[in-house]
């Protein structure tokens, strides 16, 4: 029993990885301000449910879930080019409510608020994961081969101008390089990875509905990574492990479901809070946030 | 003809609650130039409060209801005093501010949760009435009281800015911090009453949709982003602007549902609100200019 | 490079009111006039930072009026700005990792390791006589040090001309003739500059032509001699 629940845990944990990794690599070492984060998220996750329930092999999803997600990230850049500050965040925020009502409305594709059951476990090369143990093995393997990739991108050159285009965007530009493709092409890859963390989540769960990809999405997500600080992988990582955690040891004790929820989600916003109060950095973060 | 007159009504009625919850939004960006979304929570709060002074404890509809009022008001200078303004006080960012209205808004709603419970709740003051005909649409007391309330609080709130002290103050802050601050008005003291009158018009918003519908913990996310568009229509720091830009926001999306179907109707004010941000930040009466670098 | 016809107003003030000049090849052109006559201004729009009203811009015969402000960076102009811009979270090798390489390529940078070597970019700190290690932030430089380095990346960055927005304002008398040796040496070199400055006799002696900027005019321009006995450049710093 434990041990399930343990295996459960930690596969939450490389899925939050992923997604919060590449939510540092947008806000954290980009510097774009997004909230549009988790809709990217529950994109991804349509894109493979989808895709799969219509027959296709779990690779195509999963892969088409980061490219759709790329996509979108990019239409979201391109669109808030010319916007800053309050506006830029709440121009983000909004495609994220926009997302969710299409999500909601647009029944004949996604089911509505009925949302999808029955999502299948990913299979590879003939082989269906079964059981959990394997989906775990699975799962940290996406999230090293993942996080690795992303850890490469931000230690090289490209990785620098994006952390100068963070700093000082005209600066970029005066020294030659063009800071809106910087700009798109950080959002893209942290996009990328968003869709996928989303179709990792829908292959876990195997049931998704808008409002998993909602507010208190954002909130969970932004503790992570404000948590573990910006601009700091290892951050991220030892973020989405600390609130996973933290948040989830009250099914530990015999409380009932009903209170479970709504105590979980006080605890990440009293923790965001607090963070943002007294470390306003995190445990690693390198930068302010901007 | 009679549908469009009902749903022209409807907008009416919906733009009037918008146009309480995007006042005191507008207020408070004005004077302290952040998005406070946790304002939606605070809707709630009112009404959650209504609830348990007049449903559960039995105290006199309107002493409970001016409690509440009072009650929502302290609520908004605690957030102020006990988040924003340290937050500020170390200079942290709009977008650090914004955050923390986010962790705000989903920390309230969780906690009326864990004590009032997902479900909905009723007042259950007022039976529900039969509504009047007017011109080919109905419409009930409670809906024509709600238009009054909302237009007279309005136009007392205009009042307040324009004639008292506080208000010119107020609108001194709004208009250029520095330049108040050297002519003696204490930006902290406005930012707290800001933060106050705001939260307490909310807390009518509140108990006035408590009065005609049902209440439920995540009441508050619909509503901000109503009050917030209508905002953004109106120009963000101009009040009367707000109230114009909410009832803009009423009418269009129940007039929406002519054409979509009717749980299209949120998505209509969340596409309102993207088109203004992405091309007219300023409003439509052009406020709040320079936004792009705000 | 032209400069024809340059207009800019912001709002009601006339920042540029057709300024033109000449700078050739080779030379060092000073900028000179009180503050507000339009050099920054100028300097702006050149680079596309600002977006002119009207007027022609051309380097080394190709129109770049029309160019956004990466484009007309990787032309070939470089430049620094009189408050000193660095990125704040990046180090000394950071800065100049980027200004030499014009790669933005993010699959060439995912696969390749760093092509710059730590030689090139302490080669171009000698230049300008910067000595700290490639790893310091450039928020613990001292205000003289970041005012070298910003000049070190300008000079790194691939260029034809090189436009400096008051090199030596607010150094120290040591440091200032550390940079006028620098400047001398570039021109020695070959090097195309642009030299804005507050200070007339700072570019009296280094100068080989003067533009005098007033009220987003070119009020007079020749050699700095002739230019020193001009009465209308003498009421123009004397009104001030």
């Amino acid at each position: 029993m434990l041990e399930n629940y343990i295996i459960h845990i930690a596969i939450l944990i490389c899925i939050y990885t992923i997604f919060s990794v590449s939510y540092n690599v947008a806000l954290g070492y980009t510097g774009l301000i997004t909230l549009a984060h988790v809709a990217l998220y529950g994109i991804g996750a349509y894109t493979s449910a989808l895709l799969t329930r219509a027959g296709y092999p779990f690779i195509s999803g999963i892969l088409l879930a980061g490219v759709v997600a790329a996509i979108f990230g990019f239409f979201l850049v391109y669109t808030t080019r010319k916007l800053k500050g309050d506006y830029l965040a709440m121009a983000t925020l909004g495609f994220a409510f926009v997302a969710y009502s299409i999500e909601i409305n647009w029944t004949g594709l996604t089911r509505g608020a009925l949302g999808l059951p029955g999502i299948v476990k990913p299979a590879l090369f003939g082989f269906r994961i079964g059981s959990n143990v394997e989906m775990l093995l699975f799962v940290f393997i996406v999230a090293v081969i993942s996080i690795a990739i992303m850890w490469r991108i931000v230690r090289s050159g490209f990785g620098r101008l994006m952390e100068a285009t963070r700093d000082d965007e005209t600066g970029v530009e005066v020294l030659g390089k063009n800071a809106f493709a910087i700009k798109a092409k950080a959002m893209m890859i942290s996009a990328f990875f968003a869709g996928i963390a989303g179709s990792l989540f829908a292959h876990y769960i195997s049931y998704i509905d808008p409002g998993t990809f909602y507010l208190t999405e954002i909130i969970l997500l932004l503790t992570i990574v404000i948590v573990g600080g910006a601009a700091s992988m290892r951050g991220s990582i030892i973020g989405a492990v600390l609130v996973v955690v933290v948040g989830d040891v009250l099914r530990l004790f015999d409380l009932p479901s009903v209170l479970i929820g709504p105590s979980r989600h006080i605890i990440y916003a009293v923790l965001l809070l607090c963070v943002l109060l007294y470390r306003p950095r995190g445990i690693l973060g390198r930068v302010d946030l901007i | 003809m009679a549908i469009i007159g009902q749903l022209f009504v409807n907008g009416l009625i919906a733009g009037s609650i918008y146009a309480l919850v995007a006042s005191g939004f507008s207020l408070i960006y004005a004077t302290n130039r952040f998005l406070h979304l946790a304002h939606g929570t605070t809707v709630a709060v009112g009404a959650y409060l209504l609830f348990a002074l007049f449903s559960v404890l039995g105290i006199p509809f309107f002493v409970s209801a001016l409690v509440a009022i009072i009650l929502t008001g302290l609520f908004g200078l605690l957030m102020n005093r006990a988040i924003y303004s340290p937050l500020r006080k170390r200079k942290a960012s709009n977008i650090v501010l914004l955050i923390a209205s986010l962790a705000l808004l989903s920390l309230t709603e969780n906690i009326i949760m864990l004590i009032a419970g997902p479900g909905v709740k009723s007042i259950g003051w007022l039976p529900t009435k039969t509504g009047i005909h007017i011109g080919g649409a109905i419409i009930t007391p409670l809906q024509i009281a709600i238009i009054v309330i909302s237009v007279v609080l309005m136009i007392l709130l205009y009042l307040f800015m324009k004639k008292t002290k506080l208000g010119r103050d107020m609108r001194a802050v709004a208009d250029n911090k520095e330049l108040a601050s050297i002519a003696g008005i204490n930006p902290i003291r406005i930012s707290d009453y800001s933060f106050m009158i705001g939260s307490a018009i909310a807390g009518v918003a509140g108990i006035l949709i408590g009065l005609e519908q049902n209440l439920f913990p995540t009441m508050g996310v619909m509503l901000i982003i109503k009050g917030f568009t209508g905002a953004v229509i109106g120009g963000m720091t101009s009040v009367p602007g707000a109230v114009v830009g909410s009832y803009i926001v009423g009418v269009i999306e129940n007039l929406g549902i002519l054409w979509l179907p009717s749980g299209y109707k949120d998505a209509i004010a969340f596409a309102l609100l993207f088109v203004f941000i992405l091309w007219k930040p300023t409003g439509l009466f052009g406020f709040n200019k320079g936004v792009k670098d705000a | 490079m032209l400069i024809k016809n340059v207009f800019k107003r912001f709002g009601g003030v006339k920042a540029l009111q057709g300024c033109s000049l000449e700078i050739e090849k080779g030379k060092i052109t000073a900028l000179i006039g009180p503050n507000g006559s339009g050099k920054s201004t100028l300097f702006n729009a050149i680079s596309a930072l600002i977006t002119k009203d009207r007027g022609k811009i051309e380097l080394e015969g190709e129109d770049i009026s029309r160019m956004v402000g990466y484009k007309i960076a990787k032309k070939g102009i470089s430049r620094t700005f009189q408050e000193v811009r660095l990125f704040k979270h990046l180090t000394i090798r950071d800065h100049l990792q980027i200004a030499i390489s014009d790669d933005e390529s993010l699959i060439k940078s995912f696969l390749v390791f760093d092509g710059i070597s730590d030689k090139r970019i302490q080669e171009v700190l000698d230049r300008v006589h910067l000595d700290k290690p490639l790893g310091t932030f450039v928020t613990d430089l001292s205000y003289g040090q970041r005012k070298l380095l910003d000049l070190a990346i300008a000079i790194a960055k691939p260029h034809t001309l090189l436009m400096l927005d008051e090199p030596v304002a607010g150094v120290n008398p040591r440091l200032r003739k550390v940079i006028k040796e620098v400047l001398v040496r570039l021109s020695k070199e070959g090097e195309t500059l642009l030299i804005i400055e507050h200070d007339m006799n700072f570019v009296m002696d280094l100068a080989d032509v003067v533009y005098v900027l007033d009220e987003g005019r070119v009020i007079a321009h020749g050699k700095p001699k002739t230019i020193q006995k001009n009465k209308k450049v003498l009421d123009a710093y004397l009104g001030e």
